[in-house]
């Protein structure tokens, strides 16, 4: 009996329908992989036979059946006769793909497309099998028939098939077994940021990047799988093979890819830089010609846009300033300072963050490149520039210039037996900027705290000495405030230059079939020179200059680097290896010289602040009778050679796999340094990985309509890091600099020893555990999770000595562990609407708790550094077993003190009263130990500063010639410490959060009353924390192509586009930016590891800029 | 690859491939000198300590300074309570000064001394001398201190005072024995002699057999005590100044006479300073002096020639003005009086304002004049380079004048007749008639006046018995000269003697340590 069949499929591929018609009656489909299945079909039918189905679904394909008992064979028709096929292809914003192959399935014959992207293919049979394919774009097979066709080939940057970088090597994305994430160059280019770091933000899981400072050039922080030590967490980046540690020299439009390797078994191949996880950057390169054809590219991108500040804080005006100093007094039993009638009078006074604020500061970029080559040669050159001025002085003041100059070139010489290349960029910097970290010498700080009752200038124009103010009872308020837009400009005057060339040359030849032997010469110059200038001022009792100065100083720093590997691809069966050997060799050296000079100088400026455009001279003695010394010492000269770095390593690396489903990989690396002793200098850091495809599986059959692909991997492996700013460590060094003595009237040199040195430093370590899938599910949807748990031992840390030790620079030791845990979520889909609406979605989503597992001092402690929050402020945040790192410590408080009744209520379990001497409006403290005392025993963990959850969120689309994208990323479940305010003193200035203060019964509940002292803020308490959560729209996007329109042949993008960044920012905390990137320093320490702490921050600017990028 | 790692360091030398010539011990002598000048220049200078401490003076400072100095005058932990770890600078500092001796004095064995062996005494002589000095500071200031004597990391508890002491003593009657015996002038100004030695000697067995009321110190008695500084009395070429107030550059300035110099014949051991301190690490400038400057002026901020202005602690007792006859030249060569000097008067035509103290808490009108800074005859503080950190004038540890003072208190009642002699050349070069007997209060009175602002007289009074201490300094503290509104100094003698004269250990050291080291009582 013919079994019936339903059927209801509009275009559909072939194998979905065969599936299809196996489901309803007991007969299979036999074929070959000659056939295509992924061609579409439509077919209809209710109630139809078999052979009335197979007829319909096979009718407009190449394809002939035929029934041998319950099978259906399937078979290609033969060719009946040639034709010429003619077509297009394109991408998925229907740009024409130049270049692209199409080639006839199983033979070398075929075409590339023109310029237009047409290509013309004849003399061959009517439904020939043909592949279209182009480099970076999933391969499509198409059927040839008498139509023009336009293909579509999708990008294949976030697909599985392409390949991806890894140390010393490229592999394919399917076959990974480690954990990493690939952006590509395009996705940063997109945002139009001076940093290419800062594009990244948000758009890979687990990978936490915060900007340091919004100042023009400011440093970003980046954490992978959050912070692993209290030392350097930033991650090892990776450019073209060689190593470095700051990538801020790139433009964005020169990067094609960055790969982050998270897991201890990604980083392995780099061990003694993997530890906090390796960046590798491959930077734009030249394609070689298909079939001889030569090809070459040209782009042009620009953008200018102008920015502001995002948020501003809000600072008491003088009325308000006046009543809250008035209040203060008050509270402190002392007069007020003025009368109500003084205080109505009064103007708004000086606004001083308006002073130091500019508006609409430009911000531009340049970038002009050509890639192309023919069959044997390939470049890639570009020039570039950028300038960023700064909204806080303009860019005067605070700027940032990049040029850029890239080329790469490769050359295949005598066949595919060598290849000879390079890789080089040079970029120049020139820069300027204000302080604005910490709070001594920050202009934002004496913004912040310089009262509005100073005046901006003096009758004659000059900047006012606040001496000289009369704005209270015809005298000063405070003679030790100084104009802080003056002081911003007198003290930042200062100009620095960077210099940088990284780049490698490369030989590689293939003696035999899947060997490669590859030799590599890496090199990084860095060079800075920079000027200062310090003019005379007097702007305050203590905020004088007398003499003018000049500084200069100029470093260079070389670091080369010779790497050889073996690798050899080969297979038996099945079985197919990847196994690389190899070993590498790097150094650094590098000099330093400095200078200043205090006296008169030639020009008075910082544009000719050099040297010796200052006079010689000492300050003549006094003329006053008594015995004054003559001071001599006006010229500063030191300069000193850097010590060496070396590091030497071995390396080895298999990659295994069975059919592309059983995968494993097995790293092997040691690494020699010169930071420790010998006989500690050589660490081993090995990983191991696996991989189980399971879709490959005959079991996952029924599901392959869904699941297109489904990878399991795990890892385990150690990776090290020798990062410590001390060489020599590991002994005591003798200083002679400052310790000279005055014996018999003269400064007599003298020498001390100045560290102790700790012979048996070693290594510090992070071990990891990574299980995670990759997965693509309905074609367009991508899925990668990871839970990982690293544990980083024996920190390299700078641990606080007892001062009986005698140096005020603590050795390093080995010591302290912390474990971070987390999943890292990674997301993306794409698809379209119609023809023309296409669009992608990507998300991602990380977790990570960090956890400190022991310190190994005295107290188990490593302190936190004082006068951090404002001037002889303690101690308030630790590293301490059981906590996350740099967790805030502190007094918990419970609430405002409202009335006298309060005050002897607030009693321990004893009925002890607790604070006794407290007033009402003063703050409750929680009594955490119940010992009925409040002191530091009662200080605790009372927030984390480390983000707990990170996300981001990408959307793009495309409407005809159309683009629009939307980028967001944010940060949860952290605590960020704020401190404006100067509260040693009781002259600064409040922001208006204090109009909020306790003033009366009922009033406030969470701010304290002000009072003269600053009782309430001198002990760090929750009043200082705030939840720093937020989401940040980073850049919305509008753009159109107006190629088509132009229609010039040799135009073949012309896209304008508008984009705002830091659009907009959602978030509960008050301060200027809740992206606090500042860290702070530890006790008498190198090390910085407080975050969170917010003590005013230059702020990321919000810029609205216009761009055009131009293809030819 | 073994060669590939190994680099050699070009920017410093290490602990072993060092002290290895006379030449390399020399300096690193210097840096055990320049050690002298860290130690006070953080945390609390001890001189001013002293005075804080003692009833010559108040805590002082700006009237929105923290209440760290109150705290000390007061004996009292809940003046300032964040105040914890005060003298931190100054532990740490000591610490580092030892750490320096102790690290040469371990490695004059290791240096290739030649022929010249004599320099291999003098050196460890120097640096015993500065050690017992360093050891002193801290064992009077906190009484149990780490006694460490070999560089080590190690977690070392508390020494009983005793061994300090004995540390001290051995180390002393070693310099005094090895260092040579040449007198002034033929010495080099600022080193420590074999003088300086002998002179510490007699101060040290003074102070510890005072306050503990033992008989001698580690075996070191009152005769060996009395040999030493009558060596110094009539071998080591020193002797008084004629006038008193050439002294001190601030009252010879002021007063019109020309400043005797800080290598003059009346100073044994001082505290070398120099004009070249600054911010980057050159700590080489008196920090007691800036402290001690009057703080006149909104802000603080107005010198008046020849006194430039500081930070105003250490503001003086009027007792202590009172103390003194108005025929006494030490009276304004000690003191400096704004009324009687007219420095208000001066304000006003400096600045065209009236003058007020009212920026220094605890502002009395008199200030200590022995080290105020200085300023030129237009009104600028001196050093124009930065006079924060660069207060030049050395710090006179011990004068001639010390020594007869301590000559006549070892001799009384048992060679009184030499006693008086001795007594009386001090009192009289002040202009005062010769005594014709004295008592051990007439010493101590006349200790008070002849070292007032010299930070001696908080010891002197700890080494009658803390019982009397306590009673003095209370009696002398009753009058509020409190500009901020805040309470009057409330000193008892149950807090004094709850600390029995110690200061508190760096709390933050004790939490470093773990708790091996111990509090003082009272803190």
């Amino acid at each position: 009996q013919t079994p019936t069949i339903d059927l209801s499929l509009k275009n559909v591929p072939l194998k979905a329908c065969l599936s299809a018609i196996e489901k309803q009656c007991d007969y299979t489909f036999m074929y070959d992989n000659s056939i295509n299945t992924d061609q579409p079909v439509t077919v209809e039918a209710r109630q139809a036979s078999l052979p009335v189905v197979l007829q319909k679904v096979f009718e407009h394909t190449s394809i002939r059946y035929e029934i041998v008992g319950k099978q259906i064979i399937l078979k290609n028709k033969p060719a009946t006769s040639s034709i010429t096929f003619t077509g297009k292809v394109v991408d998925s914003q229907n740009e024409p793909l130049i270049g692209a192959s199409v080639i006839v399935k199983g033979t070398s014959k075929g075409t590339i497309t023109d310029v237009h992207g047409n290509f013309s293919i004849s003399d061959i049979p009517l439904n020939t099998n043909l592949v279209v394919s182009y480099i970076g774009y999933n391969s499509k097979d198409i059927v040839a028939n008498s139509a023009h066709q336009t293909i579509t080939l999708s990008e294949n940057n976030r697909q599985l098939n392409e390949v991806v970088v890894v140390g010393y090597g490229v592999q394919q994305k399917k076959l990974i077994t480690g954990a990493t994430v690939n952006v590509s160059g395009q996705d940063l280019q997109k945002l139009s940021t001076t940093n290419a770091l800062q594009a990244l933000q948000g758009q890979t899981a687990g990978v936490n990047i915060t900007t340091t400072s919004g100042q023009p050039g400011g440093g970003i922080k980046v954490n992978i799988r959050g912070v692993g030590t209290i030392g350097n967490s930033n991650p090892t980046y990776v450019v073209d093979g060689v190593i470095t540690n700051d990538i801020s020299y790139l433009d964005n439009a020169d990067i094609a890819s960055v790969d982050v390797l998270k897991d201890a078994a990604s980083a392995a191949i780099y061990g003694i830089n993997g530890a906090n996880g390796v960046v590798l950057i491959t930077t734009r390169g030249g394609s070689f010609g298909v079939n001889g054809a030569p090809k070459a590219q040209i782009s042009f991108d620009t953008y200018y846009g102008l920015q502001n500040v995002a948020r501003k804080l809000s600072l008491l005006n003088a009325p308000e300033y006046a009543t809250l100093q008035n209040e203060a007094a008050i509270n402190s039993g002392v007069t007020p300072f003025f009368t109500q009638a003084q205080i109505n009078a009064m103007g708004p006074g000086t606004n001083w963050l308006d002073e130091v604020l500019s508006k609409n500061v430009p911000t531009q970029n340049y970038n002009i490149a050509a890639t192309g080559g023919n069959a044997a040669s390939m470049y890639s050159l570009a020039f570039s520039y950028t300038d960023q001025g700064g909204i806080i002085g303009g860019a005067s003041l605070s700027d940032y210039q990049r040029y850029n100059f890239r080329v790469n070139t490769e050359d295949k010489l005598y066949g595919n037996f060598m290849k000879l290349g390079e890789h080089f960029t040079y970029s120049h910097i020139n820069q300027r900027g204000i302080q604005d970290q910490g709070i001594y010498n920050s202009s934002l700080r004496g913004v912040f705290n310089t009262s509005p009752f100073l005046a901006m200038y003096d009758a004659n124009g000059n900047f006012l000495n606040s001496t000289k103010s009369t704005f209270y009872n015809g005298g000063p308020w405070d003679t030790g405030e100084a104009n802080p837009y003056a002081m911003m400009l007198y003290t930042n005057q200062s100009r620095t230059n960077y210099d940088k060339l990284l780049g490698d040359v490369y030989l590689s030849i293939q003696p035999v079939k899947g060997l490669t032997v590859k030799s590599t010469f890496g090199l990084e110059y860095d060079g800075s020179a920079y000027h200062g200038y310090s003019p005379t001022y007097d702007l305050s009792a203590t905020a004088i200059n007398t003499t003018e100065s000049i500084s200069q100083s100029s470093s260079v720093g070389y670091t080369w680097n010779w790497d050889n590997t073996a690798n050899y691809i080969f297979k038996v069966n099945k079985n197919h290896f990847d196994v690389l050997l190899g070993n590498s060799i790097r150094q650094y050296t590098g000099s330093w010289l400095y200078g200043s000079n205090q006296g008169s100088t030639l020009f008075g400026n910082l544009q000719y602040a050099y040297l010796s455009n200052s006079a010689i001279t000492s300050i003549a003695a006094s003329t006053s009778s008594t015995d004054t010394k003559v001071v001599t010492n006006t010229i500063s000269l030191t300069g000193n050679a850097n010590p060496v770095v070396a590091h030497s390593s071995f390396f080895g690396r298999i990659n295994y796999d069975y059919n592309e489903t059983y995968l494993a990989t097995v790293v092997l690396r040691a690494d020699g340094s010169t930071m420790f002793a010998p006989g500690y200098q050589w660490g081993e850091f090995p990983s191991f990985s696996a991989g189980w495809v399971i879709t490959n599986e005959k079991f996952m059959a029924p599901t392959k309509n869904w699941l297109d692909f489904l990878k399991l991997r795990g890892s385990w492996g150690i990776n090290g890091n020798d990062n410590i700013s001390t060489t020599f460590a590991y002994e005591s060094l003798i200083a002679l600099s400052n310790a000279t003595y005055n014996l018999g009237g003269t400064d007599v040199p003298g020498s001390y020893p100045n560290t102790i040195g700790t012979k048996n430093l070693k290594w510090e370590s992070s071990h990891q555990l990574d299980f995670g899938f990759d997965a693509r599910l309905l074609e367009n949807l991508n899925v990668n999770f990871d839970w990982y748990n690293k544990t980083t031992k024996d920190w390299l840390v700078q641990a606080p000595l007892l001062a009986t030790a005698g140096v005020s620079t603590p050795p390093y030791i080995n010591g302290g562990d912390v474990t971070n845990k987390g999943v890292e979520v990674q997301l993306s889909y794409n698809n379209h609407i119609g023809r023309d609406f296409h669009y992608t979605v990507t998300g991602t989503y990380s977790y990570n708790r960090n956890n400190v597992t022991n310190i190994p001092t005295v107290d188990r402690i490593i302190h936190g550094g004082t006068n951090i929050l404002f001037a002889n402020s303690g101690e308030f945040y630790r590293a301490q077993a059981g906590n996350p790192i740099g967790f805030f410590w502190g007094y918990k408080t419970a609430g405002i003190f409202q009335s006298e009744a309060d005050v002897l209520a607030w009693r321990s379990k004893s009925g002890k009263v607790l604070q006794p001497n407290a007033q009402p409006g003063d703050v409750k403290y929680v009594d955490v130990n119940g010992d009925g005392v409040i002191d530091a025993n009662d200080k605790t963990d009372i927030g984390d500063p480390n983000p707990h959850h990170m996300f981001g969120a990408t959307l793009s689309c495309t409407f005809k010639n159309f683009d629009f994208s939307v980028d967001a990323s944010g940060v949860a479940g952290n605590k960020i410490a704020q401190s404006y305010r100067e509260e040693a003193s009781q002259y600064s200035n409040w922001t208006t959060a204090m109009l909020n203060r306790w003033h009366g019964a009922g009033t406030s509940n969470t701010m304290p009353r002000v009072t003269l002292n600053n009782s309430n803020w001198v002990n760090f308490s929750d009043l200082y924390l705030q939840n720093g959560a937020y989401l940040r729209i980073n850049n919305v996007t509008l753009g159109y192509d107006f190629a088509k329109l132009i229609n010039c042949k040799y135009i073949h993008q012309c896209r304008l586009y508008g984009s705002v960044e830091n659009l907009f920012t959602f978030t509960k905390y008050n301060g200027m930016d809740p992206e606090v990137g500042f860290s702070t320093q530890g006790a008498g320490s190198n090390y910085n590891f407080g975050q969170g702490v917010d003590v005013g921050m230059y702020p990321r600017p919000r810029t609205y800029l216009v761009g055009l990028s131009v293809k030819f | 690859c073994t060669n590939f790692l190994t680099t050699q360091l070009t920017s410093s030398k290490t602990s072993d491939s060092y002290y290895q010539t006379p030449s390399d011990a020399a300096t690193a002598l210097v840096g055990c000198y320049n050690g002298l000048d860290l130690i006070w220049n953080s945390g609390v200078a001890v001189p001013l300590m002293a005075e804080v401490e003692s009833d010559n003076c108040f805590g002082g400072t700006g009237s929105s300074d923290g209440y760290g100095y109150e705290m000390m005058d007061e004996f009292n932990k809940s003046v300032s309570p964040s105040d914890v770890s005060l003298f931190e600078g100054d532990w740490e500092a000591y610490y580092q000064a030892i750490y320096r001796c102790n690290t040469l004095i371990g490695k004059i064995g290791q240096v290739n001394w030649g022929k010249d062996t004599a320099s291999a005494k003098t050196d460890e002589g120097e640096a015993k001398f500065l050690r017992a000095y360093l050891y002193y500071d801290l064992v009077r200031l906190f009484e149990k201190v780490p006694l460490i004597t070999v560089p080590t990391m190690a977690n070392v508890p508390q020494a009983s005072p005793d061994s300090t002491y004995a540390q001290i003593i051995s180390d002393l009657k070693y310099a005094a024995a090895n260092l040579p015996s040449t007198p002034y002038p033929n010495v080099v100004n600022g080193r420590a002699t074999k003088w300086a030695a002998e002179a510490m000697l007699a101060r040290v067995f003074l102070f510890y057999t005072g306050y503990y009321g033992k008989a001698d110190c580690a075996g070191f008695t009152k005769a060996d005590a009395l040999a030493a500084i009558d060596d110094v009395r009539d071998n080591s070429g020193y002797g008084l100044v004629t006038d008193y107030t050439t002294l001190w550059p601030a009252a010879s300035a002021a007063k019109g006479v020309t400043y005797a110099g800080e290598d003059n014949k009346e100073v044994i051991f001082s505290i070398k300073y120099t004009g070249n301190g600054n911010y980057s690490g050159n700590i080489t400038g008196n920090p007691f002096a800036i402290m001690t400057g009057m703080r006149i002026g909104a802000g603080g901020g107005t010198s008046i020639y020849p006194y430039a202005y500081g930070w105003g602690a250490a503001t003086v007792d009027p007792k202590l003005w009172n103390a003194f006859s108005a025929s006494d030249s030490r009276r304004f060569a000690s003191i400096t009086s704004i009324t009687d000097e007219g420095l208000d008067t001066k304000y006003t035509t400096i600045t065209g304002k009236a003058f007020t103290g009212d920026n220094n808490r605890e502002y009395t009108g008199y200030y200590l004049k022995k080290y105020s800074p200085m300023c030129d005859s237009l009104n600028n503080a001196l050093p124009n380079t930065n006079y924060l950190v660069a207060q030049p004038q050395d710090y006179f540890d011990m004068r001639y004048a010390d020594v007869l003072l301590m000559a006549a208190e070892l001799e009384l009642g048992t060679n009184s007749g030499q006693a008086l002699i001795d007594f009386n050349r001090v009192h009289t070069r002040a202009g005062l008639t010769a005594a014709t007997s004295i008592t051990l209060a007439d010493i101590m009175n006349e200790r008070r006046l002849e070292f007032a602002g010299e930070g001696i007289r908080y010891w002197d009074l700890l080494r009658q018995g803390i019982q009397t201490a306590a009673t003095t300094i209370v009696a002398n503290t009753t009058a509020s000269y409190l500009s901020d509104g805040t309470s009057s100094p409330a000193i008892t003698v149950a807090n004094i003697e709850a600390t029995r004269g110690f200061q508190q250990i760096p709390e933050n050291q004790i939490t470093l340590s773990g708790g091996v080291l111990k509090q003082n009582a009272g803190w």
